[in-house]
Order: structure tokens, then sequence, then C-alpha cells
């Protein structure tokens, strides 16, 4: 019960209403092409297709999913298409915000670890840098700014520390994915599932 | 396939490989798009140099450098969309989160390790040993010089690195994963085994003393010409950038799914290194990667190199469990 509650995320659940008095064998076949892609093994039976993927291509529609069940429900109100299908890639999208903060917490403890040798090896630098660095007369004559040494705080910090800014960026970057993905690649599939079933007549060969 | 034949060797033989400049297409559009995408790359790289020439000191530092390459690259993400070089090499969702999960790594546990392991504190390391001063004589060269020398330097050694990762199958076991890539697009130089990362970076530019802007030079002319390796964008590159720059052309034949193809353009910015050294195939391919385009995931990209190498070594000096003479057929 309570995997229920979580499996949205990485769950995608949906459903598309077929042409009255379509046939599941029709549906399929409007669909299989999505199927016929390297990595992709499928299997149906009567009205239920079951799909799963390996090293899908990139360019592979369904590259996202993983797996699923694409099921043909009969009622009252018509035929119904319910897909099921799971997605690695969108879980993995959630969970990664949580990896970079745990890069950005082990960036800051070894920051911390480093402190006390940092500080004992200020000494050296001072002596060996002359206080006036060159410049070439060609770059006076074009108007360079004339070089200067950096300033000592500033190379303390920015050299020694490591930063965990980054890492909080990536995490944030990651969270504005999932949020985006989550809701585009749902919008996507069933839209893609849309256009396969309604596909132009011309285009399909009749069973015979 | 017949293939074509440049040099010594028959380029295209196992998949599609265009060769020479003359059969390259052109970008296509009105009069405003193709002056757009024609004059796009030299304006960037000199627009870069004159910055990073007459900055000011106070904005002259790594930050602002990092801040020029985030925007630079959302630019050309925004280009790719607006003019893709191949439909098949157009960037989807999961592409995109994959490729920022390897860039993300780039600019977080993998800098950190690099703090550690990396080609600066190695060299920090030896001039501590041997009490070694830089090279001073540098600094005082011109500043332009100075950075086409740190640029250059460094990328002959990249050139001579990545050769080797072709060649000799130590380095090409990590190497190997980076290839199973089945498009170009702009974050996809990040996708690869740390480990490979770990030896591209590897210079020997820190043995010599320069001025820092210098460095900021190299490493804004380094990015405005290679960031274009791995993009999804065609360009009408100038035939003069084409002669001296590595392009994204030429990244794509050694990324095609044709061996012989694969076994060429190796410089990371200066393709002249490629051109003196005979290793230089001018001309474009569309159909990538390894295996016939089997896409890898993050975890075998990771794993790859160490399972490849344990099974080679198994191979080459395991013995059988039940040691057994040689097996006769049947018939």
């Amino acid at each position: 019960m309570n995997a229920r509650f979580i499996e949205w995320i990485w769950h995608i659940k949906g459903s598309l209403p077929l042409a009255p008095g379509q046939s599941s064998d029709d549906a399929f076949h409007r669909l299989a092409p999505l199927f016929q892609e390297a990595g992709t093994n499928y299997s149906q039976q009567d009205d239920t297709l079951s799909f799963s993927k390996k090293d899908q291509a990139a360019q592979d529609k369904m590259s996202v999913f993983d797996a699923g069940v694409l099921q043909i429900e009969r009622s009252g109100s018509g035929p119904v298409l319910h897909y099921h299908l799971v997605s690695r890639a969108l879980l993995f999208c959630f969970l990664a915000p949580l990896l970079f903060l745990g890069f950005a917490q082990l960036t800051v403890f070894l920051g911390d670890l480093e402190k006390p040798s940092t500080e004992a090896a200020t000494e050296k630098p001072d002596k060996k840098k002359a206080s006036v660095l060159p410049q070439h007369p060609i770059d006076k004559a074009l108007g360079a700014p004339a070089p200067e040494l950096p300033k000592k705080d500033a190379a303390d910090d920015e050299g020694k520390k490591p930063s965990p800014t980054s890492a909080y960026v990536f995490a944030a970057i990651f969270a504005v994915l999932y949020s985006v993905g989550r809701v585009l690649e749902a919008g996507l599939i069933k839209s893609v599932f849309r256009k396969k079933l309604q596909g132009s007549q011309a285009h399909e060969p009749v069973p015979g | 396939m017949d293939g074509v034949r440049v040099g010594k060797r028959l380029i295209g033989t196992q998949a599609p490989v265009t060769v020479g400049w003359e059969n390259i297409p052109k970008v296509e559009g009105g009069p405003v798009k193709q002056f757009v995408f024609t004059w796009f790359q030299p304006t960037v790289l000199f627009a870069l140099i004159a910055f990073w020439y007459y900055a000011p000191n106070s904005i002259a530092k790594a930050s602002t450098a990092i801040g020029i390459g985030i925007g630079f690259r959302v630019l050309l993400l925004a280009l790719e969309w607006v003019n893709p070089r191949y439909e098949s090499w157009r960037l989807t969702w999961k592409e995109l989160v994959t490729d920022l999960f390897y860039v993300g790594l780039g600019y977080t546990i993998l800098n950190l390790v690099d703090q550690y392991i990396g080609s600066d504190a190695v060299i920090e390391a030896l001039q501590h040993a041997f009490d070694w001063d830089k090279l001073a004589w540098f600094v005082g060269l011109p500043l332009l010089l100075q950075a086409f020398l740190i640029s250059f330097i460094f990328d002959f050694g990249q050139y001579w690195m990545h050769r080797g990762m072709h060649n000799w199958y130590p380095l090409w076991l990590p190497h190997s994963v980076h290839h199973y890539i089945t498009q170009l697009n702009i974050n996809k130089g990040a996708v690869g085994n740390p480990v490979e990362l770990f030896l591209i970076g590897l210079g020997i530019g820190g043995f010599f003393d320069f001025l820092p802007r210098a460095a900021l030079l190299a490493g804004a002319i380094g990015m405005a010409v290679s960031t274009y390796q791995h993009i999804n964008v065609r360009f009408n590159t100038p035939r003069w950038w084409r002669f001296l720059f590595n392009t994204t052309e030429h990244h794509s034949v050694h990324h095609s799914q044709d061996f012989e193809a694969t076994r060429s353009n190796y410089s990371g910015t200066y393709i002249f290194i490629d051109r003196i050294f005979g290793t230089c195939i001018d001309g474009e391919a569309e159909l990538l990667g390894m295996e016939g385009g089997r896409r890898m995931s993050i975890r075998e990209q990771m794993t790859f190199p160490f399972t490849e190498g344990w099974k080679t070594i198994k191979e080459k000096y395991g013995r059988e469990r039940y040691a057994r003479a040689e097996t006769v057929p049947a018939e």
C-alpha cells in the first residue's frame, strides 16, 4: 500500500479512448511500430501488451520508459486503452538532487578538514613572487591592463577551499528538470499514443 | 560499402562517412540566417579574445570565465533548438538529463578529486620534491603569444593522449565508453568514464610560469573552438577556420560507426596538429556510436572499463578451471 503513494514519482499512468468498435488487435497493430525499436521486447496477448527495454536508443519515442503494460478495457462507454509505464530516468532525476546535496556536504566537510593545514601553508607564497609582474611592450602599446598579483586573501580562499555552490546549483537544476520532465513526458507519450491510434488510414496496410 | 581513400586508408567502409569539404551541405535559409551562421564562430572567438585582453583586473578572474562558459553553453543549446544539424541528433528530455548528470559530476565530485590527484596537484608535488622553479622567462612574452602557447602545449598533449587512447588497450578502456554516444549535443563532451576525464585533463602547462590572464585567454580560445566538437548545429564555417581548428564535422567523423574513421582527428582545438601527423580527415558523419549504435546506460559507462578489462585479463592469463586438451570436432 505504501508504494502507491510514491509510485507516481516514476510511474506514468493514463488512458485514451479508442475509436468505437475498434478491435484490440487493430489498436495494438497501430501502436506496434513504437515497440519495434532496438532494445525493446514486447508481447501481446488478447487485450494486453507488455514491453520492456534495455539500452534503448536516444531517439526512441519511448526511450524514457523501461517497462510497461498497455491494456484495453471494454466497458459500456466504449473501448479504452489504459497504459502504465515505468521510467527509471524519472526516478533517478528525482533522486539526483539528493545526490548532489550529498556532494555539497562532502565538499564542505573536506574543506573543513583542510582548513588547519592551509593556515600553516600561507607563509610560503609571500617570498617567491615579485611585487610587479612583467608586461611586454606590445601589450602596453595595445592598451592591455597592467598585470597585477591577485589579492592574497582572494587567492587563498579561491585556490584552497572547494566550494559547494556548484553542487547546490546542480541539485536545483535536477529538481527543475524533474518537475518539467514528469509533466512533459506524461503529456508527450499520451499524444504519441493518440496520434498512432488515430493514424491516417492511407498509410496503414489493411490487415488481411 | 566502398569507402573513400584518404592517405593510405579506406574511410567509410563500415558506416557512411562524407569525405571532403566540397561534399558538406551548407546552412539553409535566408540571407540573415546565412550571415549569422557563417560569422558566429569567428565573431565569438575574437570577441572573447578582445574581452580577456582588455578586461580590467578586477573581473579577469576564474569566476567570470565560468560564468561566460555557462552562458555560452545555454546560448548554444538554444542554437541547437533553432538550427539543428540532424533530426536524428535532436536533444530529448532524457538525453538532456543524462548529459547534465555527467556535467554535474564534473563540476562537483570530479573537481574535488582532481584537486588531490589532478595535473596541478601532481606538478606542485614534483616542484616541491625537486626544488624547481617555474619557467619564468615565459611571463615576459606578449600576452597573446603566452595564451597561444599554453593552449597549444595543452592541445599537443591532448592529441597524443587521445591518440594513445585509440591505440593502446589500457587507455582505450576508459575512453571507449565515450564513443558509445549516438548523437552530438553541446553537453555530450562530458559523457564518459571519470578515469578518462582525469587522463584528458593531465597537462604540463603547470610547469610554465605565466600571467593568470594568459591562462584565462587560453581557456577562452579553447572554449571558443572546442565547444563546437559536440554540437548539433550546422555552421557555414569559414575555410581558414576549418584548416586551423577542430570542427563539428571533424569530430563527427571521429565519432562515426566506421572504425577507420574513428582513428582520426584526435586533437581538441588545433586540427593542424592532426594535419602535421597525418591523422586528419576532412569530412562529416551522421551515424555515430559503437556496436551498431547501442546506447550505453550511466551505470555501464562507469563499470564497463573495469568489467571489460577484467574479461581481457581472464582471457589472457586465466586458465580453464578444468584444464583440458583442445576440443576436437565430432565430425
